[in-house]
């Protein structure tokens, strides 16, 4: 039992070490290293958004060792002086997916408070416009009178920094972690002093230091040939949904994709992975694209006004056709469309399921039309997620 | 309704190669859970056991689900109810919808007899009919298709009026009922079930408020985004380091009093859970449960009862989540009035620290078994 344990915990961490050196190589992390300050990288698309690096500087400010905090929702540095109001508009801008910078009431290992201006930035997917880290710079804010002592001395260390701690909560996989929150925060004293404002040079520190980050990030994503940046660019001109949602999407194994019923010629904004084996197109080549593409000379045009007419009439329809695949490649394409509505109740997306039906799989003695159901089903309920703002789409910058 | 009017038998729950035997009795699918299951409990706890694709049972639960929505057999399309998040401290959700009725199981009557007898004995009284789950003796779970359901086992029947996604009851063979009120074998099984569903977005709930007998049905919802109560702030009530690994929280600054009970050890989770709700039942003390986390968290509502109407809660008002039925009321809701009704079922400070004791208690007592085992 112990030894499995063990074994579960050295898979999560190299999961957490995979996070990084699958976007931007091996050797980002001694570049980060050499980086001064107090930082954080975490990785939205992994369950609990875990914390995935933590810098040099991140022990000295909080008195936390950086193994302690891998694998972490950054929620652990939050108190209960924490302010809720901070905490709020932090969790709004990692729901939005753009910068932030805050002056927020953190806590130590030893469960002493200290402020902190944080900065939060997104670092996106250049090709694709996803989210694969946020980044969180913390700044230590001295109080009036420390800063007055300290006047003679050199600047302020960095400090590291907690941060989409909020996140979590947003996330479908959060309640995975709800009883390490209780435990931590009624263990800090409430010994809250009067809120700080930062300088305006500490908010110059967090900027200059977040660019140095993404100037590492982008120099050696380069490496993996993935390429990131500070800045989304949606090449592809759809917008890109929210992580929460792509999350929840991604752990569907059916053959699906999602297109938007209120852009025009209703584009793919979701394709899930088994969906691009059977076809063998790229997630790059389709999003944006309509469904049209799999169709060829031998795909039968009544089926495809059948399913236009259900698009129409917002009903679900389930349908037998020939579809090509990007080699050229016919298959018997058993297609499930369904309109899937949001937490408004409208109609925002349909659902696209398809199996190939002389695939020989197992479907656990049901008929494989109830199997694909089940996909169908667990999009109905991610899309169904809320956000304060009632919007699963990352709004445009 | 998103039902298609197009689906013909082929594409019906029983399978064209699977023809329903015309034998008298219920055919359903018979998922047994598998027994490696608990043995898991431990690793379950790393973040990464969670990760991964959605599980064989939940797959089946939602398929199953969405079967029955498209071939009518619910009263209207939950999803096309519109939610929306009263922004403030708590973050209440609210739903508006006018066709949502909140009859119990028991009133179908039909579902209150033993299944298998000659009462269920035509497919057409068992539309609702999901699956049943009983306890495997294999290590794998195993599903076999169209079989009688057995005697140990839950049946999952939908609700034709969910309030959310994906809405069961989760009911009893009436038969192997032990006791008319709780039933730890019941609740541990329910627990299990949770556990292998293995969504995050899976919750269980309990009513432990009405005084009829056999009341004791479970439902379960899914919900994409935590139910409010589970943001609160929690303190320990019970937290020592003990061996059966339960910890026990209340929660702070939300309107109704509630416990928190945590463990990874679904054994110790249960037994703690059960022996509570059964000396808040001696006492004729009305309380709703709700379980998340994949079964490893357990949510306790005491209740007293309303002076005003005479109910209760049901256990996702306790959780933050109200349907209402009038436009008018759904758009005036706020904080301040859904906080101040949750407030009038809470108990007396007094009451409910009788209740801390008594946990801390039963959690001291299994403790103690648990090392002299």
């Amino acid at each position: 039992m112990e030894s499995s344990g063990a074994t579960a915990a050295a898979e999560e961490e190299r999961g957490l070490a995979a996070s990084l050196t699958a976007r931007y190589s091996a050797w980002v992390a001694e570049e980060l290293d050499e980086l001064g300050g107090s930082f954080l990288l975490t990785d939205p698309a992994m369950p609990g958004h875990p914390i995935v690096y933590a810098s040099r500087g991140l022990p000295a400010l909080t008195g936390y060792p950086r193994r302690a905090v891998l694998g972490r929702n950054a929620r652990l540095f939050q108190g209960a002086a924490t302010d809720r109001a901070a905490v709020a508009g932090l969790r709004e801008a990692v729901r939005a997916q753009r910068a932030h910078q805050v002056a927020i009431l953190n806590y130590r290992r030893d469960g002493s408070p200290h402020w902190v201006l944080l900065h939060v930035a997104p670092v996106f997917h250049a090709a694709d416009g996803r989210v694969l880290h946020f980044l969180a710079v913390q700044v230590p804010i001295v109080s009036a009178a420390t800063a007055r002592r300290d006047a003679c001395r050199g600047p302020a260390v960095f400090a590291a920094c907690r941060e989409e701690a909020r996140v979590e909560e947003e996330l479908p996989c959060a309640a995975t972690h709800a009883g390490e929150v209780f435990v931590d925060i009624d263990k800090r004293g409430l010994e809250a002093e009067e809120p700080r404002v930062a300088s305006g040079c500490d908010k110059e520190k967090a900027l200059s230091t977040a660019s140095s980050i993404f100037s590492a990030l982008n120099r050696y994503s380069k490496l993996t040939g993935l390429v990131v940046c500070g800045k989304r660019c949606d090449s592809v001109g759809i917008p890109a949904l929210s992580s929460s949602l792509n999350l929840s999407l991604g752990r569907i194994k059916q053959s699906f994709v999602l297109t938007d019923r209120h852009l025009p010629d209703m584009p793919i904004v979701y394709a899930s992975d088994a969906f691009l084996s059977l076809t063998g197109y790229s997630r790059e080549e389709i999003l944006g694209c309509n469904c049209r593409f799999l169709t060829g000379p031998d795909t039968s045009v009544e089926v495809l006004e059948e399913i236009n007419r259900h698009i129409c009439s917002e009903q679900a329809c389930t349908v037998r056709l020939l579809n090509y695949r990007k080699d050229g490649s016919t298959f018997r394409d058993l297609l499930q469309v369904s309109p899937i509505r949001n937490a408004s109740g409208k109609v925002a997306f349909h659902v696209w399921v398809h199996l190939d039906e002389s695939a020989r799989c197992d479907f656990n003695g049901l008929a494989p039309e109830i199997w694909q159901l089940g996909a169908v089903g667990a999009v109905r309920v991610a899309v169904r997620s809320l956000s304060a703002s009632g919007s699963l789409l990352r709004p445009a910058q | 309704m998103v039902s298609a009017t197009n689906l013909d038998g082929d594409y019906s729950f029983h399978g064209k190669n699977t023809p329903l035997d015309q034998f008298e009795g219920v055919k359903i699918h018979l998922y047994r859970l598998g027994t490696e299951q608990r043995e898991l409990d431990a690793l379950k706890s790393s973040a990464c056991a969670d990760q991964g694709s959605p599980s064989l049972l939940d797959t089946i639960i939602l398929s199953q689900w969405e079967n029955k929505s498209r071939e009518g057999q619910l009263a209207y399309d939950v999803t096309a109810c519109k939610l929306k998040v009263i922004e403030g401290e708590r973050d209440f959700v609210i739903q508006m919808n006018d066709k949502w009725n909140s009859f119990l199981l028991n009133e179908y009557g039909k579902f209150s007899h033993p299944f298998g007898c000659s009462k269920l004995s035509s497919t057409k009284n068992c539309g609702e009919l999901l699956l049943c789950i009983e306890e495997g003796e294999k290590n794998e779970p195993e599903v076999v298709p169209l079989t009688t359901p057995p005697n140990g086992g839950v049946m999952l029947i939908a609700n034709a009026y969910p309030v959310e996604y994906g809405h069961i009851f989760l009911v009893p063979n009436p038969t192997n009922r032990l006791s008319p009120f709780w039933d730890k074998k019941m609740f541990g099984l329910i627990t299990k079930i949770a556990s292998e569903v293995n969504s995050a977005a899976f919750r269980v709930f309990f009513d432990g408020t009405s005084i009829v007998p056999n009341h004791t049905d479970f439902q379960a919802c899914y919900f994409a985004s935590p139910l409010p109560v589970e943001s609160a702030s929690t303190v320990p009530v019970y937290d020592m380091k003990t061996r059966s690994g339960v910890r026990v929280y209340e929660t702070v600054d939300y309107p109704l009093k509630a416990l928190v009970f945590c463990s990874n050890n679904a054994k110790a989770l249960v037994n703690v859970v059960s022996e509570a709700c059964l000396t808040l039942r001696e006492n004729n003390t009305a309380h709703s449960l709700m379980i998340s986390n994949n079964g490893r968290n357990v949510f306790l509502f005491p209740q007293v009862k309303s002076l005003v109407t005479g109910c209760y809660l049901s256990a996702w008002e306790c959780c933050g989540y109200f349907v209402y039925h009038a436009k008018v009321d759904f758009d005036r809701a706020c904080e301040a009035e859904i906080s101040s009704r949750m407030a009038s079922f809470s108990p007396e400070d007094g009451a409910f620290e009788d209740l801390k004791d008594l946990c801390c208690a039963i959690a001291d007592d299994l403790d103690t078994c648990a090392c002299a085992e």
